[in-house]
This record gives C-alpha cells, sequence and structure tokens, in this order.
C-alpha cells in the first residue's frame, strides 16, 4: 500500500481543459500547451512555478519543454493509453512526497480525431502489441476485445443489452447538462438498441468519442495548494495494479483480482469505502468496463451489476452519480484525464447544471491491464 | 481462396514455425522445455519459469469456445463481403488461447463452451490459417 501518511499530503491545485471535438489547427502539443494554460490560469501560478513535467500522449518531452521554455526538475514520458492517466497521477504524487518537485504538471495532448487515428485495421496495437497476429481472421480492436468480455458476463450471469444502454443512456444525460461535451442529445432506450452494431454485442452507443483536446493539471504539496486561487481538492488515496500476464487475452475474472487488489490498498488509505463516495468517475472506454469496475470494487455484488445500474443509479440524483460530464462516451474520449478533471471540478461546486450537490468525496477508476485509482476528497482527511 | 484485400499473419521469424505447421495442417505451439508450459505468441523466455530453453510441438488441436464476437463492421476490404462475421476466443486444451473463425458453424449457432478442433484453411498458395470446426459428437 502506498504509505499512508501521504493521504491528503498531494492535492490538485489547477486544471484545465480545452474545447474537445475536430480541432485541425491544434497538434498534439498546442493542444497541451492551451490546457496548461488554462490549468496554471486556475490555481494562479505561472510557467516557472513549474518544477515537475509529465506528458501523456505528447510525442515528445523535450519539444514540450521546448515550446515552453519549461526546465523542470523532474520529467517523463508516458503513452498515449488511457490507463496512464491514473498512472500519471499516481506518479507525480510520488514525486512530490519524495521532494522531486513540488509543482509537478501533468500535461495530455491528443489531435487523434484530426489525425486519423484507428482502434482497429492495421494501426491496431491493443494487447501487447501482439495484435497482427489475428488480423487475418478479422480480429482488431480494442472494441472487440470488450465484446468478447461482454459476451462473456452476459452469458455467466444475465447481463442484458437494455442494462448496458442504462449505463450510455445515463452518461449522455449528464452530457446534455455539460456544455463542454460533443454529445449532448438524450436518446432513448429504443434508439439505443436501435443503434447499429459495430462488433456485437457492442453497439455504436457503447463505443467512447475519438476526439481532438487537452487536459492539464497542477498538482501540488497541500501546503502550497492551501495558498492557491482555488480550494485545493486533495488526493485522499491512490493505488495501482496490473494484470499483464495473458493479456493479449481478455481476463477470465474482469480484472476482478487485480481491482480488488487495488480497493484493498485505496479505500484503508483514505480511510473511507465505496458507500461514502459522493460521485464515481469510470474509464468508460466502453460501457462494459463502467459494469466491471462496479463489480471488481464492490459497489455491487459481482455478477449484478446489469440489475444494479438499469433502475438509475449512475444519473444526477441516483444513489451513485457516474461520469457526470458525460465521459468518454458522451463528453470525449481524453483517456481518463477529463474524468479526474470532473471530480476535482464537482468537488470544488464548479459543476452548474451537473452539479453534485455537496459532494466531499469522489473516486476515479479505471478497469484496464493496469487498474488505477484515486480518491479525491474536499478535505485532507 | 487468396483474398488481397484481407491481411496475411506479420512476417515474423519468431511465430515462423506455428504457420508453416498450419501449412502441413498441424497445430504447433512453443513448449517450454523447463516447466513444460505451452505459449504463443512466440516469446524467448516462459512467463511462468522464465526458463529459456524451449521447442515447438505438435498438438491435438482440440480446445473450446471461450467466447465470441460479431464484427459488423470492416476494418479492411476483404472482410466487406463477410460482414457480419464471428470471431471466437479458442481456449486449447494446452491452455493457449487463439482468437480465430469457426467453419461452417452458422453465427447463431456459436456457443460458448462448445468443443472445436483445428481446421486449416490455405488462404494462399504460401498460407494457411489456423480456424475451428466444431468436434463431432
Amino acid at each position: 500500500m502506498p504509505n499512508k501518511d501521504l493521504a491528503g499530503r498531494v492535492a490538485v491545485a489547477g486544471v484545465g481543459t480545452t474545447r474537445y471535438g475536430k480541432l485541425p489547427e491544434h497538434d498534439a502539443y498546442d493542444l497541451g500547451v492551451w490546457a496548461l494554460k488554462e490549468a496554471l490560469a486556475d490555481c494562479g501560478l505561472g510557467f516557472d512555478d513549474i518544477d515537475g513535467l509529465i506528458v501523456n500522449r505528447i510525442p515528445d518531452y523535450q519539444r514540450f519543454g521546448e515550446i515552453t521554455g519549461l526546465n523542470p526538475r523532474y520529467t517523463t514520458i508516458t503513452p498515449g493509453q488511457g490507463r496512464f492517466s491514473g498512472i500519471c497521477i499516481q506518479t507525480a504524487a510520488a514525486v512530490i512526497a519524495a521532494g522531486m518537485a513540488e509543482t509537478v504538471a501533468l500535461v495530455y495532448g491528443n489531435n487523434g480525431r484530426s489525425a486519423g487515428d484507428h482502434y482497429g485495421g492495421a494501426s491496431d496495437a491493443y494487447g501487447s502489441g501482439g495484435a497482427g497476429l489475428w488480423f487475418p481472421y478479422g480480429m482488431t480492436s480494442p472494441g472487440a476485445f470488450h465484446a468478447l468480455m461482454m459476451r462473456r458476463h452476459m452469458e455467466q450471469y444475465g447481463t442484458t443489452p437494455a442494462q448496458l444502454g442504462a449505463v450510455a443512456m445515463a452518461f449522455r444525460k449528464h452530457a446534455s447538462l455539460n456544455p463542454d461535451a460533443v454529445m449532448r442529445t438524450p436518446f432513448t432506450l429504443e434508439e439505443y438498441l436501435a443503434a447499429r452494431f459495430i462488433c456485437e454485442p457492442l453497439r455504436l452507443l457503447d463505443y467512447c468519442l475519438i476526439n481532438d483536446g487537452g487536459v492539464a493539471m497542477i498538482l501540488t504539496t497541500a501546503e502550497r495548494a492551501r495558498d492557491l486561487r482555488k480550494p485545493p481538492v486533495y488526493l485522499r488515496g491512490f493505488a495501482q495494479a496490473s494484470e499483464f500476464a495473458g493479456s493479449t487475452f481478455p481476463p477470465d475474472d474482469f480484472w476482478r483480482r487485480p481491482i480488488q487488489s487495488v480497493a484493498a490498498e485505496v479505500y484503508p488509505m483514505a480511510g473511507v469505502g465505496p458507500a461514502d463516495m459522493d460521485a464515481l468517475m469510470i474509464y468508460d472506454n466502453f460501457t462494459p468496463t463502467v459494469l466491471f469496475s462496479l463489480e471488481g470494487f464492490g459497489f455491487c455484488p459481482v455478477g449484478e451489476s446489469g440489475p444494479w445500474v438499469a433502475d438509475g443509479k449512475l444519473q444526477l440524483g441516483g444513489a451513485l452519480p457516474t461520469n457526470t460530464s458525460g465521459g468518454h462516451l458522451s463528453e470525449s474520449y481524453m483517456q481518463g484525464w477529463a474524468l479526474n478533471v470532473e471530480a476535482v471540478r464537482q468537488l470544488r461546486g464548479e459543476c452548474g447544471a451537473r452539479q453534485v450537490a455537496g459532494a466531499e468525496l469522489i473516486q476515479y477508476v479505471t478497469a484496464a491491464p493496469v487498474i488505477t485509482s484515486m480518491i479525491y476528497g474536499k478535505d485532507a482527511r | 481462396m487468396s483474398d488481397s484485400a484481407k491481411p496475411l499473419p506479420p512476417e515474423d521469424a519468431a511465430n515462423r514455425p506455428f504457420w508453416d505447421g498450419a501449412k502441413r495442417r498441424v497445430l504447433m505451439l512453443q513448449c517450454c522445455l523447463d516447466c513444460g508450459r505451452h505459449r504463443l505468441p512466440a516469446a524467448r523466455y516462459c512467463a511462468r519459469c522464465r526458463g529459456e530453453r524451449s521447442e515447438w510441438v505438435a498438438t491435438s488441436g482440440a480446445g473450446v469456445v471461450e467466447s465470441f464476437c460479431t464484427f459488423h463492421k470492416a476494418y479492411w476490404p476483404g472482410f466487406e463481403r463477410e460482414v457480419p462475421y464471428a470471431v471466437v476466443q479458442v481456449r486449447l486444451d494446452e491452455g493457449v488461447r487463439l482468437f480465430s473463425n469457426l467453419v461452417d458453424v452458422p453465427r447463431d449457432r456459436i456457443k460458448s463452451g462448445m468443443r472445436v478442433r483445428a481446421h486449416f484453411d490455405a488462404v494462399t498458395p504460401e498460407v494457411t490459417l489456423v480456424k475451428f470446426v466444431q468436434e463431432s459428437k
């Protein structure tokens, strides 16, 4: 477990986001700089205050430092996979706790839509890079990987397409209240079920939205964050696990084992449990990962996520408002980053029509070959 | 049946014995000489015991369908005439998994848990794919 003494010692001081959509005038660097300027303005810091830099999806850290005139004490770069948003945030916390930097800028730039990025076909590298071996059989894309998992979940537990639809509908309803969301028109269950299949049992509305955009976060010590423009949002707990062995193929247990190992660390570190969460941000690359996350973290019993989500629990006003921004399915696929920003904005009370009243604790989770979770709090402990 | 618009297996020396085996209508797997574990795709080291000694061995080609999905979108031109088509996730009796296709089983008859055995489909004079057929009862 990460050192429990670190609970609440690092805080999010600033967050920044660009517009999302088709932004062909900006490359990934430009989108990162745009978001970083927003994040700095948010907390009232300047470029000279940054002494740690973590870039994600932006092609080159040195180039990023060159165009922004940054010479940080600590630098790292990570690949453009969504699981790395959580990894980066946890790395920043460790770097700050170790004194290797005091104020870390985390910068994400994604020009995937304008660059014509595809997650299936010849450029598919999902599944530890070995995807090409299966192309002759027509097997490709992370969507198909999740379709295979979902089929098994349906067969084992009786989960239905309408229950997946409840996830997609809830997030779209949230997006309708979010001016920054790319897809804002709510749909009915009938419309969900009428959407075309991409890889059955998954339909178009089960897939996230590839777009251009940038996100930045400024993390610093709790002490320093208290002196800045916005109220600090404290990192109360964080934990990580992985499942790489055999990961060319879907896991037998929907990643339950590594998720449970993260749960066994993140809640005790934060000194809270799943029932204490006012809202949840789940990495929703596809609707099934929402179900796998809910079961793994113990929000509902194993196998019961389908009926559990079907009666509106994930909606604003429900028992556990989830992805209040619309998430990857309806706001934009910013690979976890914008969901972490949404957690921060909710805890600050900045979310307008989609605000969760009195939110004090919000958890972020990713279910993937790397599982990460962070618990954010309005209070340090 | 040659179809140049469909992708062929990557030129990859490490996995060459698998494809050479398929051409001879044998399902070959790499096998660890230290702990006996089978593996595919090929790797220099065994993920269980980390041993470096291995050999390629013939298998019975028998296994079970663990899951399946149906592609309604064609990611390559060569699949446009085939959508919707199913991809199966097969676990061989040796424990190794593959993605593949079932031959002669209509999509609505595919079921997880179905016993299958390897079927060799020569798609070009050089390349034979390892597909599967339902095990006769």
